[in-house]
């Protein structure tokens, strides 16, 4: 097969899929929009979609990561909200200042994550089991940190990494973020092309690829532009980016990078693609699968303290059947339960698509019953035209 | 007569109360061709794990080039030199030929990140000098044929400069023209002073390449033979029966 004969749109390098799904979700706001007289696409809409969808989202990229290495983690929901009353008590109740108790979060959180991993990864116990247990094993543990009482979180600067009324970095930061970002693009994009020049390697056309780094920034551009015209209330000034966007996004470029450029990332893909090779060449396996559960601990805290900001407090309810949204999110994303693929980015489309339905169907007055009842089914339309897809491209 | 590559010395396997691997011994020198033939379940691919570090030995004796070593892990393995070819191939189906061919052996730039430039270069070139129409290097490998496939599984003990090479019936998915190129890479490699362990059940495999063989049956070892000093119908015999040959000198070459 020569290069040739690769249809134009591969030879991009674009994921057909991915595409598809941006196509998917913008048809789903303009459909929105419309249906709702002028709702949906509303700075202060959007504003709220982003923002509602950051606990999932941040959650949700690490899951793409533990199925693609053919694990699963149902006690996400469980240990976040053990993890965010915990971090609540110790302010509350305890009186430690937020940066102190957050460490203290994370810690609780790593021991949680690796005693999982390590049942999963040293005895071989599956991983569905493991999580099955802990989903209500923590979910009993949030109770007993504050005896089921709810737990107020006062700090102003804490609460601002919730989003809400001062929860924005205000319109200069978020045109310079949105600046940085496409500086960043531009010469990452010539740097490989040097690169690829210097081993002799053809680059594709500048043009294309001039096309390709182009449209994210006037993305970003247009979602900096949206942001900075959100205003809460009689506030004097605009929102900007939230606080827990700015997370998510942070999250989802520090997985893509270790996905795409170091070991670890390339050692979940292969264990997820075929886990006797893995370890036939050579990969410890035990060692990545316990990495892989503590990068886990690391974001669950990370949504954990961003929920609790948001709520300004921490009940021993929270993050209850959480861990079926962060699924379906990878899954609507692309990410194959079978293991072996799938993509960050993919979960913060999959993750952004199920809000936006959800919020749409709010602004159309859908009942919560039929919500659901839809919800559950995109989410099947979802794995079926995973199924076909694979068919036809033809991984399977 | 130089000393062995590797000697194994009485190497003793068992899964639950099965003795899969029973009391070997064999040697491999520098340069030299040794078949493994026995029926499935003889043991000849549990006792090339064993020396692949894919399982741990129970009890015996792994002497490479002359020092006792305790092989645990196949990472361990491969720093002795020790490179496999598995009859699985042994490849991560959603990932690249590039990404196969170094994994678990990635070339890091300063910064720990993958050098995926390098790697694509360098894979590029080991390709190329198994197989000139093997382009697309960059797609999951899943999509590849049977005898790319195997390329990729070769290239890695080429790069890497195995000296000692484990081929686990690498012939078994490929059609005449890849065969006939597995063929000239033995001898290749065997000019090179590569010593090759061999697991095939194809005669005109072990006529055509070895120079010495060695059969297992049940886990024990019938024993070893120069190449040229048995009929193909002796060594059918060996395998079926367990028979030994009558009037021929075993070959153990076990002296250093």
């Amino acid at each position: 097969m020569s290069d040739d004969a690769v249809p134009l749109w591969r030879r991009t390098g674009v994921d057909l899929r991915l595409l598809l799904m941006c196509v998917l979700l913008a048809a789903l706001a303009v459909g929105f929009h419309v249906l709702s007289g002028g709702l949906f696409l509303t700075p202060e809409n959007l504003y709220n979609v982003a923002q509602q969808t950051a606990v999932v989202g941040i959650v949700s990229t690490v899951m793409v990561l533990i199925i693609v290495a053919r694990h699963i983690d149902l006690s996400v929901g469980s240990v976040m909200g053990f993890i965010g009353v915990l971090v609540a008590y110790l302010q509350y109740t305890s009186g430690w200042s937020w940066p102190a108790a957050c460490l203290a979060g994370l810690a609780v959180a790593l021991v949680v994550s690796i005693y999982q991993g390590w049942l999963v990864a040293s005895l071989g116990v599956p991983s569905f089991v493991v999580t099955l247990g802990g989903l209500m094993s923590f979910r009993g543990a949030a109770f007993l940190v504050a005896d089921g009482k709810t737990q107020p979180v006062n700090d102003a600067f804490f609460q601002r990494l919730g989003g809400g009324y001062d929860g924005g970095i205000g319109t200069t930061w978020t045109w310079l973020l949105a600046a940085v970002i496409a500086v960043v693009l531009v010469l990452r994009m010539l740097q490989r092309r040097r690169a690829r020049a210097f081993h002799g390697m053809p680059n594709r056309p500048l043009w294309l690829e001039s096309v390709l780094v182009a449209v994210p920034i006037v993305a970003v551009f247009a979602f900096a532009a949206v942001m900075n015209d959100y205003r809460i209330g009689d506030k004097p000034q605009a929102q900007g980016l939230p606080i827990p966007v700015l997370l998510w996004a942070a999250v989802a470029v520090v997985l893509s990078f270790l996905v795409h450029r170091t070991r670890f990332g390339r050692y979940v893909f292969a264990m997820g693609g075929n886990p006797d090779a893995a370890a036939l060449v050579g990969i410890p396996v035990k060692r990545v699968t316990l990495m892989l559960f503590a990068l886990l601990a690391v974001l669950v805290t990370i949504a954990a303290i961003v929920s609790i900001a948001r709520l300004n407090a921490g009940t021993n309810s929270l993050g209850t059947g959480m861990e079926l949204y962060v699924i379906a999110a990878a899954v609507i994303g692309g990410t194959a339960l079978a293991g072996g693929s799938g993509s960050i980015f993919g979960s913060v489309l999959g993750a952004l698509i199920m809000q936006s339905l959800d919020s749409g169907m709010l602004l159309l007055d859908v009942s919560i019953g039929k919500r659901m009842v839809i919800i559950g089914q995109v989410l099947i339309v979802a794995v079926v035209f995973d199924v076909l897809y694979r068919r036809r491209v033809g991984d399977n | 007569m130089s000393t062995p590559l590797v000697q194994l010395r009485g190497i003793r396997k068992a899964f639950g109360g099965i003795k899969a691997v029973d009391d070997v011994s064999i040697n491999l020198h520098p340069g030299e061709v040794v078949a493994l033939l026995g029926h499935n379940g003889a043991g000849k691919s549990t006792l090339m794990k064993m020396l692949a570090g894919a399982y741990p030995v129970d009890s015996g004796d792994v002497i490479v080039a002359g020092q006792q070593v305790h092989i645990r892990t196949p990472a361990e393995a491969q720093a002795l030199g020790i490179e496999t070819i598995y009859q699985t191939l042994a490849l991560a189906d959603n990932l690249d030929s590039v990404a196969n061919l170094f994994l678990g052996r990635e070339k890091l730039t300063p910064w720990r990140t993958l050098d995926d430039d390098f790697m694509e270069v360098q894979a590029r070139k080991v390709f190329q000098r198994l197989n000139r129409n093997f382009t697309n290097i960059r797609v999951p490998v899943r999509r590849l044929s049977g005898g790319q496939r195997q390329v990729v599984a070769i290239a890695r003990a080429l790069y890497f400069n195995a000296r000692i090479l484990i081929m686990d019936e690498p012939c078994a998915a490929l059609g005449p023209e890849e065969t006939a190129m597995v063929g000239s890479l033995v001898r290749q490699l065997k000019a090179d002073g590569v010593g090759i362990f061999l697991i095939t059940h194809d005669m005109p495999d072990v006529f055509g390449l070895s120079d010495r063989l060695a059969v297992m049956k049940n886990g024990r070892l019938v024993g070893t033979y120069a190449t040229a000093d048995v009929t193909e119908d002796q060594v059918l015999g060996m395998i079926i029966a367990g028979k030994r040959p009558e009037a021929i000198a075993e070959t153990a070459r076990s002296a250093g």
